[in-house]
């Protein structure tokens, strides 16, 4: 068994920043189909965007802790930052699936998807708010 | 933002020519897209060959443009990578957006 040494990550809490952290995080993703890596790559950048946009919006000075590790058989990441976050209840609630109806355009959802993709890519997520400090955690294994 | 517009009859083929349509530009890209449409063009091809990667504030933005096209306007994207397609699948989306392998076949449609 061998495993890598955990990338981690201190990063402004900025959208540019985000896909940087994002390209990092999966660069650590070589055992994945190219289908899944894009699957990874995609859940990893949501909840990134989620906390610059929501968490913090946009506060400048604001910073994301990230930690990934790659090992024998998943990839394990934790997001820490300390904005304002959201109750674990509401993660909890949200739905693992984009849900609309196909045949109404107008009705489709233009924004709200982040949640549902990132319960649909990852194996098993959680989601706690402490003492100030929201965390995201999340375990991906390498093949399904 | 990198676009480039060909018109071919009265259709308009819109390349994006950036890696990524992503939360950084998803803003720009709508309205960029918004200001055809209101300048006329209701008939648009979105080549997206060279998009390696689209997260969800990418997609809203394709569907901001094709609910502003509206029912008498014609959207279709072409070239769309596997990592674009990627959160079409995941969000289902594919079963919307009308998607073709190339531009040939988009216009054609």
């Amino acid at each position: 068994m061998s495993t890598s040494e955990p990338l981690r990550l201190t990063v402004p809490a900025t959208l540019l920043d985000a896909r940087a952290a994002t390209e990092r995080v999966v660069s650590l993703c070589d055992r994945f189909n190219t289908e899944d890596r894009a699957d990874y790559a995609t859940a990893v950048m949501e909840w990134l965007v989620n906390v610059v946009k929501h968490s913090y919006s946009h506060a400048p000075g604001a910073q994301i802790k990230i930690c990934a590790l790659a090992g024998p058989e998943a990839i394990e990441l934790m997001v820490e930052d300390t904005g304002r976050g959201m109750a674990p209840w509401q993660f909890d609630a949200a739905p693992a699936e984009v849900r609309f109806d196909p045949t109404d355009v107008y009705k489709l959802p233009e924004s709200g998807m982040g949640l549902a993709i990132i319960k649909s890519v990852m194996d098993s997520v959680r989601y706690d708010s402490h003492s100030g400090v929201n965390r995201l955690t999340a375990v991906r294994r390498w093949q399904r | 933002m990198l676009m480039e517009d060909v018109l071919e009859g009265d259709c308009l083929i819109v390349s994006l020519n950036e890696k990524r349509l992503d939360a950084v530009i998803a803003a720009n890209f709508r309205e960029a897209l918004v200001a055809r449409i209101d300048q006329g063009q209701r008939n648009i091809v979105l080549d997206m060959s060279h998009v390696s990667f689209m997260d969800s504030s990418g997609l809203g933005a394709v569907v901001y443009v094709l609910k502003h096209i509206g029912h008498d306007g014609r959207l279709r994207i072409c070239g769309v990578t596997p990592g674009v397609m990627a959160v079409l699948k995941l969000t289902r989306m594919d079963r919307v957006l009308k998607t073709f392998e190339t531009r040939e076949a988009a216009i054609a449609a």
